[in-house]
């Protein structure tokens, strides 16, 4: 019961920002939606980004606590999972660069 | 006349006239004839000439009784690069090493030179990067057919021959877009580093920027790193023999 009027409560506000939507139709301000989606795409990308690599960092920690003598061959998988990981997020980071005036 | 480095522009005056002329002799007419030579190939033949000084130099003063400084450096550089190859390729990875140290001293030093005030990076923009890239394909490629002779294209079989029609167009796909992978990695890191720099430069012009060159050292010896490392992996898969 108290998560449903939490839930209430929180529309009730988010609703204070419908006037937003409520555009004059005034064409000298257009809205330049390639930088919108530019941003939130490039978070996206970001933070799933991070969460994978902290997956991955996290493997490779364990793996080297429970068996030290393999740093040589753990390090190896690490960097190059990371570097892998890393270079999905710049392909997003390209297109913004290509698309974005 | 677009903007130009003092190198550029000093090669530009001497060399002008006979570049535009070559340009034109293949069909092609430059943007600008008085500068057919940009930025990021005079970085390029800067690196390339440095590089040839610095192995006279160090091929010049080698000795087995008392090596001197640069000796150590460069002794150092071939063995952990050998190392790597051996741990990845497996035995009989000494032929690969030659070409993977000069790759990687080439995009170090380019990545490098842009900490110089009055130089910059040539891995900033994006052909010389899909340059490094395309010769490292080229290379595995041409590796994995002295290795299998024509049974190399088995490799692009999959590991079933009824398989081989789906295969085939991914195994191709996938090879090119290593290609794509490598040099989008190295531009992108190169150009958003210079890029952060300059908006943190924007905005407090003194004191912070030296953070993100220091960052731009290290996503240099990083992303110099990534690179020879993938390109070993890649030989790897093209002349790996299956026991």
């Amino acid at each position: 019961m108290k998560k449903l009027s939490n839930l209430f409560m929180l529309l009730s506000v988010m609703s204070f920002a419908l006037p937003a939507l409520a555009q004059g139709g005034d064409a000298s301000s257009a809205v330049n939606w390639v930088a919108i989606a530019a941003g939130f795409s490039m978070a996206f990308a970001s933070g799933i980004c991070a969460l994978a690599q902290g997956k991955a960092t996290a493997a490779a920690a364990e793996g080297l606590a429970r068996n030290p003598a393999a740093r040589p061959g753990i390090q190896l998988a690490l960097i190059l999972g990371l570097a892998l990981i890393e270079s999905l997020a710049l392909y997003t980071l390209v297109i913004i660069f290509a698309k974005v005036k | 006349m677009p903007e130009q480095l003092w190198f550029t522009a000093f090669l530009n005056h001497l060399f002008a006239g006979p570049v535009t002329a070559l340009l034109r002799a293949v069909h092609f007419e430059p943007k600008y004839p008085q500068a057919p030579i940009a930025n990021s190939v005079a970085m390029e033949l800067l690196v390339f000439l440095a590089l040839i000084i610095l192995f006279a130099l160090v091929r010049s003063q080698l000795s087995v009784d008392s090596p001197g400084a640069l000796q150590h450096i460069f002794e150092g550089a071939h063995g952990f690069v050998n190392g790597q190859s051996e741990e990845i390729i497996g035995h009989h990875s000494e032929g690969y090493t030659p070409f993977l140290m000069a790759l990687g001293f080439f995009i170090l030093f380019c990545n490098l030179i842009g900490l110089v005030p009055g130089f910059e990076s040539p891995t900033a923009v994006p052909v010389v990067p899909l340059g490094c890239a395309v010769c490292a394909f080229f290379y595995y490629q041409a590796q994995g057919f002295k290795h299998a002779g024509i049974g190399y294209l088995k490799h692009f079989a999959g590991p079933m021959p009824l398989l081989a029609p789906l295969m085939v167009p991914i195994e191709l796909i996938s090879h090119l877009a290593r290609m794509l992978s490598l040099t989008i990695r190295l531009y992108a890191n190169m150009f958003a580093g210079d890029m952060v720099t300059l908006v943190f430069f924007s905005l407090v012009p003194i004191g912070v920027p030296i953070l993100f060159l220091g960052l731009h050292i290290g996503v240099s010896l990083l992303q110099t790193y990534i690179f020879v490392l993938l390109t070993t992996v890649y030989l790897a898969g093209a002349v790996a023999e299956e026991h």
